[in-house]
């Protein structure tokens, strides 16, 4: 394979963010005209390796080819030139803009005076629209449009400045099935008609085994399988991404699950964005036990977490605790019924950073008896006293219960949301991404306060995008996908089927309760 | 702690070497002004004969009413929100206190004087409620709303004096005097006894000091030592944590403002019981609601920085009618001191400096000190994220 | 009550609206300041102070110089130059936005007052005399007709102007290429960064354009309508134009219409011999008014998605 035949050469990329090695010495190419997907779980590093190939980040070391001539990239701009094009996630759009506004950005067509010129941006975006099959309606208002047709005109952004190379990151991530097929057209006409090449970033197996001719797996920052797409299989795909690494198993006593404690009946929710984000999910949690759910994010599991801990409102379905409706219960009243979050997002919603651990131990706490007279007056004396004895039993590493929170490093942290939580002694146990950005020592410990937790018979809701997490800890494993419960299944079951089903493959097991 | 005095002391600095600066260059004498602004506020330095002790008294008469307004600004930073109409909240105090003084003005000191103060406390917080009221509900942002109460209360306190209910008589600005159960004694008594060279009645400085210290105090602990204080600093830091806590944000605004719009009144109330005794067209004019934005940023919103801050806004007020009369030099360069100082700490130029210096630390700027609640936008909603991060 | 039967006689008057329009452009032109500044996403409360600094400079200039529209220009420059404090201490600096506004009011309150005092020493400050302010035009032939020819084609040149750059703004902000460009950065800054727009470039310019918009309102107000200076003599008319930003959501004609509301407020107050209240209640007409309106935005008023925050170019 001759350098010139190659779109892109990226060779021994490396990249280190403050804790994380993000790119350990990566070495990814794609042949010109091909469909080429980049897969692996978040955190894989992928997007960190297109962000360097458009330009927004500089690699710590290693080159990078375009059409076989090596480049440096000061920013998207150059990228731009080069006749790179990247779709992110997170659109670059205006909404309050129309469609032409946006995609003529920067390169506006104008008459005389500076006046912009609807008429020739309209037909200029026409053009474009035809030659590759992209029908938009140009005067239509952006924040109007489904996401699908905002997908489109990222594309058309970037196709009408000129890119021969098309990054699309995580695109059929906010799309609808048909969306996804209309979008699959468009790609392979690119390709066809318009000689473009195209890297496709996912982590949906199916997809990318429809639309790929070649596949490059990563996982934890390195590259980990080259394969040709025809040749190859989910579950090959699935083990790359998942891994064979050494499972982090606690050991535990059988469960021994008691009275059901929290009953969720057809519970669905919509996503910040309106959009429906779980669909109905209906499951039972038992005293002592750990049903862990398991999914990649952004499957519904966020919604379902915040619902049942009062932070967001359902769009139908009920939640019962024992025998109380406790489905439109706000924060306060589900911590003092009895249920603690331990949210996914640590530094924005567990923690107020600028707080002390002290300040932050009672975070949800401050009216309670416990910790303040009459709701009015803080227990200062208990509280230091309560922060004392968490970061002692949780072995939170710190000079002192007054070092502001965001001093601490992730896992301790993270340490002091749980133990907080934990702490509070609770019927129910919801746990967002526990370990998620925490240090091997950290992770060991929470895991085994979990298992504690649910030997002394709490409830426990464990959701984790850690595959190996969720089986080294779970009782019972439901898998979430596209916003319901797909399948439950007992821990023991094999990691390849559990990434199948947890990327929309596979049949639910019969019988699964 | 070191570390953190410096912002505010080099800030201070700052602005008076930028105001010297201020006045080389329209021909006034920096010299000249500043020794005047020394003798006024701490009776330093008078070169013309002017009493020190009466001096620094004067200052004490500026300092009362600053910390308590100083409080009003304060608290409702630490929810992330801007308090500039303190100034206003302090007039509907001082005319509550008039009215109610005037009213009921045969009764005693022990039941009139807690009559007035309350009343102007009641009559603060409802001209700050009014505005928390429309932030939370509507989410009109409080800086246009209080700012419009503040001429408000402008135009009533000279409609009350000046053909209005308390006006004293014909043709005049004042107001009827309020009963004497309502004053507040000074600290010296009145009389010819000599004090500091000077007959003691001269010294106006009441024990209105004490009432000052006692709302430093509560304002302290109500923010440390109180669960609704706990969810005010939660709120002002990170309203998804507040939300997570189950907090009700709009709840904790409109409080906020209540208890805030309390001490401006009560700080008007004060004024009135313990220096002027009535109501006159002066306070159309006074700037201590401005003046107490300052103190309240230079003060970094803690109970001990609004003190000292007042103390030296107190000095400046004080100083500034010495400079005028000894240097000729307009006392408004007070002011303009006053906006260097709000501009250094914004800015926090005092970080930048030190990041330029060889000898300074490499510390990343920061704008606001961290202690003070980020406050952005000027409508109410959540704004997009910009600083995404590049995962 | 015979008071507002006094208001409704006034309503009548051609008079009245005329001093409508006059006091709504003196509002008008803050305001548009205040849309362009927000429009690229610097929050600016400024325009008080900004107006102020351009009253005194013109009386100054027009009595040094006896010209009025070198007076003028001077005021339109002195305004800009506030204006770029606030763009530098908030866009360089990035210091919050609002603090930053309130200190550059408090700023110019007491440097005018204190340049008055190095200027003129205890003297007052003089008057312009009466053909050395900003002239009054008549349009003859339009101003005949009934009612209308006198409310708004016998006005100061400056309500002119005024109209004028309220529909040039409106066509540059909404039709033109560069009018994109602001509201893109005023929406979303790293869209309009990829696209290579200059987010720092648009939003000074813009903060500066509000200082010389407020710079040629403080001119109007000291050497068209009055003839001196006098401490503080703007009186709020910055705070209450950015109410009428906020009740226009941001546009220029909607702002307008806010500014004649807020402007028929101050024309009944300055009226008010003819009516028989208290003067000063009918002073806090204009504030509560304002208040009126902000409570009563239906449908909250959204200001431009990045307005407020402070934006870093690049990555990391």
């Amino acid at each position: 394979m001759s350098s010139e035949q190659l779109a892109v050469e990226m060779r021994g990329i490396v990249k280190q963010f403050p804790g994380v090695l993000a790119n350990n010495h990566v070495d990814f190419s794609v042949r010109a005209g091909e469909i080429h997907a980049l897969v692996g779980e978040n955190g894989a590093g992928k997007s960190t390796l297109m962000n360097i190939l458009y330009g927004l980040i500089h690699p710590d070391e290693g080159e990078i080819l375009i059409n076989g001539k090596p480049v440096h990239m000061a920013g998207p701009r150059d990228a731009i030139a080069l006749g790179i094009g990247m779709v992110h996630q997170h659109f670059m759009l205006i909404p309050v803009f129309s469609v032409g506004e946006n995609i003529m950005l920067g390169r506006e067509p104008v008459a005389a005076y500076d006046f912009y010129d609807r008429a020739r941006a309209r037909r200029s975006i026409q053009e474009l629209t035809k030659r590759y099959g992209l029908a938009l309606d140009s005067d239509a208002r952006m924040g109007d449009l489904p996401v699908g047709l905002q997908q489109r005109a990222e594309i058309v952004k970037v196709l009408y400045r000129g890119a021969n190379i098309l990054i699309l990151d995580e695109p059929t991530g906010v799309l609808t099935p048909q969306e996804t097929k209309e979008l699959f057209v468009v790609l392979r006409d690119l390709v066809k008609s318009g000689g473009k090449t195209i890297i496709f970033i996912s982590h949906k197996l199916k997809e990318v085994l429809d639309i790929s001719d070649r596949i490059t797996v990563m996982r934890r920052g390195k590259v980990v399988g080259h394969l040709t797409t025809k040749d190859s299989n989910e579950e090959e795909i699935a083990t790359l991404m998942v891994g064979r690494e050494v499972l982090l198993r606690v050991d535990k006593k059988p469960a021994q699950p008691r009275a059901v404690v929290m009953k969720v009946d057809n519970l669905s929710a919509n996503s910040d964005r309106g959009v429906p984000a779980l669909k109905g999910v209906s499951f039972e949690l038992r005293q002592g036990e750990i049903l862990g759910i398991a999914g990649v994010e952004g499957n519904g599991q966020s919604e379902l977490m915040e619902v049942l801990a009062g932070t967001r409102k359902p769009t139908g379905g009920a939640v019962l605790l024992g025998d109380r409706n406790i489905t439109t219960y706000d924060a306060r009243t589900e911590r003092d019924a009895g249920v603690a979050f331990i949210p996914e997002d640590r530094r924005g919603t567990g923690l107020v950073l600028s707080f002390s651990i002290a300040e932050n131990s009672i975070l949800g706490r401050e009216r309670s008896a416990t910790f303040s007279w009459r709701s009015f007056v803080l227990r200062l004396v208990a509280i230091r006293d309560w922060a004392r004895r968490l970061v002692k039993e949780f072995d939170v590493r710190t000079p002192s219960i007054d070092v502001a929170a965001r001093n601490l490093s992730g896992g301790n942290q993270q340490k002091v949301i749980v133990a907080r939580e934990i702490g509070s002694r609770p019927k129910v146990l919801l746990a967002a991404q526990p370990t998620r950005g925490v240090d091997i020592g950290a992770i060991e410990f929470i895991h085994r306060r979990i298992v504690a937790e649910r030997d002394a018979g709490t409830a426990v809701l464990l959701v984790s995008a850690e595959l190996d997490e969720v089986r080294s800890l779970s009782d019972r494993i439901a898998v979430m996908y596209e916003g319901q419960i797909v399948s439950i299944e007992s821990p023991d079951t094999p990691e390849e089927r559990l990434g199948l089903l947890m990327t929309g493959g596979g049949k639910a097991r019969e019988g699964a309760a | 702690m070191g570390a953190g005095l410096a912002m505010p002391l080099g800030s201070v600095l700052l602005a008076f070497v930028l105001g010297a600066i201020i006045c080389l260059v329209t021909g006034a004498d920096p010299i000249a002004a500043y020794t005047g602004l020394l003798c006024g506020g701490v009776g330093l330095g008078c070169t013309q004969g002017e009493n020190s002790a009466l001096q620094i008294s004067n200052t004490i008469v500026f300092f009362i009413p600053l910390v308590t307004a100083g409080v009003a600004v304060a608290l409702p930073f630490r929810a992330g929100l801007f308090n500039i109409g303190a100034e206003g909240q302090l007039i509907a105090g001082a005319v509550a206190c008039t009215a109610i003084g005037v009213q009921f003005q045969d009764l005693p000191t022990p039941v009139l004087l807690p009559m007035v103060l309350i009343g102007g406390m009641a009559a603060g917080a409802i001209w700050a409620g009014i505005a928390g009221v429309l932030k939370a509900t509507v989410g009109a942002h409080e800086v246009v709303t209080t700012i419009m109460l503040n001429y408000v209360a402008q135009w009533l306190l000279r409609y009350m004096i000046i053909g209005g209910p308390l006006q004293l008589g014909e043709g005049t600005s004042t107001s009827k005097p309020i009963g004497a159960g309502a004053h507040i004694a000074t600290v010296f008594p009145a009389g010819n006894a000599i004090i500091f060279g000077l007959p003691s009645s001269v010294y106006r400085v009441h024990w209105g000091l004490a009432v000052s210290l006692l709302a430093a105090a509560a304002f302290a602990f109500l923010l440390w030592r109180t669960s609704f204080g706990y969810e005010i600093r939660a709120v002002g830091q990170s309203q998804k944590a507040a939300r997570y806590a189950g907090v009700s944000v709009r709840r904790t605004i409109i409080f906020t403002m209540l208890i805030a719009g309390g001490f401006a009144g009560l700080a008007g109330a004060v004024q009135v019981a313990g220096v002027d005794h009535n109501l006159t067209d002066k306070y159309f004019y006074d700037t201590t609601g401005f003046d107490a934005i300052a103190v309240a940023l230079l003060g970094l919103g803690s109970a001990v920085g609004i003190i000292f801050a007042s103390l030296l806004f107190g000095a400046l007020h004080s100083g500034g009618a010495i400079m005028q009369s000894d240097a000729g030099i307009s006392s408004n360069l007070v002011l303009v001191l006053q906006a260097l100082i709000l501009f250094s700490i914004a800015a926090n130029f005092v970080g930048e400096i030190r990041r330029i210096l060889p000898f300074g630390r490499a510390k990343p700027t920061e704008a606001i000190p961290p202690e003070m609640p980020p406050a952005a936008g000027l409508m109410s909603g959540p704004p997009a994220s910009v600083e995404d991060e590049v995962k | 009550m015979s008071a507002l039967g006094d208001v409704g006689q006034l309503l009548l008057t051609a008079n009245l609206w005329q001093a409508v329009l006059a006091a709504a452009v003196l509002l008008l032109l803050p305001a548009l300041g205040g849309v362009i500044s927000e429009r690229s996403g610097v929050v600016n409360i400024a325009m008080e102070g900004m107006m102020l600094t351009g009253a005194f400079f013109a009386v100054v200039a027009d009595l040094a110089w006896h010209n009025a529209w070198l007076a003028t220009g001077v005021a339109m420059i002195a305004g800009a130059l506030m204006a770029s404090i606030h763009a530098i201490v908030s866009i360089r600096f990035r210091a919050d936005q609002i603090v930053s506004g309130i200190a550059i009011n408090i700023f110019a309150a007491g440097l005018t007052v204190f340049l008055v005092n190095r200027i003129y020493g205890l003297q007052d400050i003089g008057h312009v005399g009466p053909t050395e302010g900003l002239p009054y035009i008549t349009i003859h032939g339009l101003d005949q007709i009934p009612f209308i020819g006198q409310v708004v084609f016998d006005q100061n040149v400056v309500v002119y102007i005024a109209l004028i750059l309220l529909v040039a703004i409106h066509l540059l902000l909404f039709r033109t290429r560069l009018g994109l460009r602001i509201r893109a950065v005023g929406e979303h800054p790293m869209a309009a960064d990829t696209a290579g727009i200059n987010v720092y470039l648009i939003r000074y310019s813009c903060v500066i354009a509000s200082g010389l918009l407020s710079g040629l309102a403080g001119a109007f107000l000291a050497i068209g309508i009055s003839n001196t200076f006098v401490p503080n003599m703007t009186d709020g008319r910055g705070y209450i134009a950015l109410a009428a930003m906020i009740f226009g959501k941001w546009t220029p004609f909607g702002a307008f219409i806010a500014c004649l509301i807020f402007g028929l407020g101050q024309a009944i107050y300055d009226n008010n011999s003819a009516i028989h209240i208290s003067p000063y209640l009918l002073s806090m007409l204009p504030y509560i008014l304002t208040l009126v309106v902000l409570a009563g935005l239906v449908g909250r008023s959204t200001p431009p998605a990045a307005d407020g925050l402070p934006y870093t170019a690049g990555s990391e």
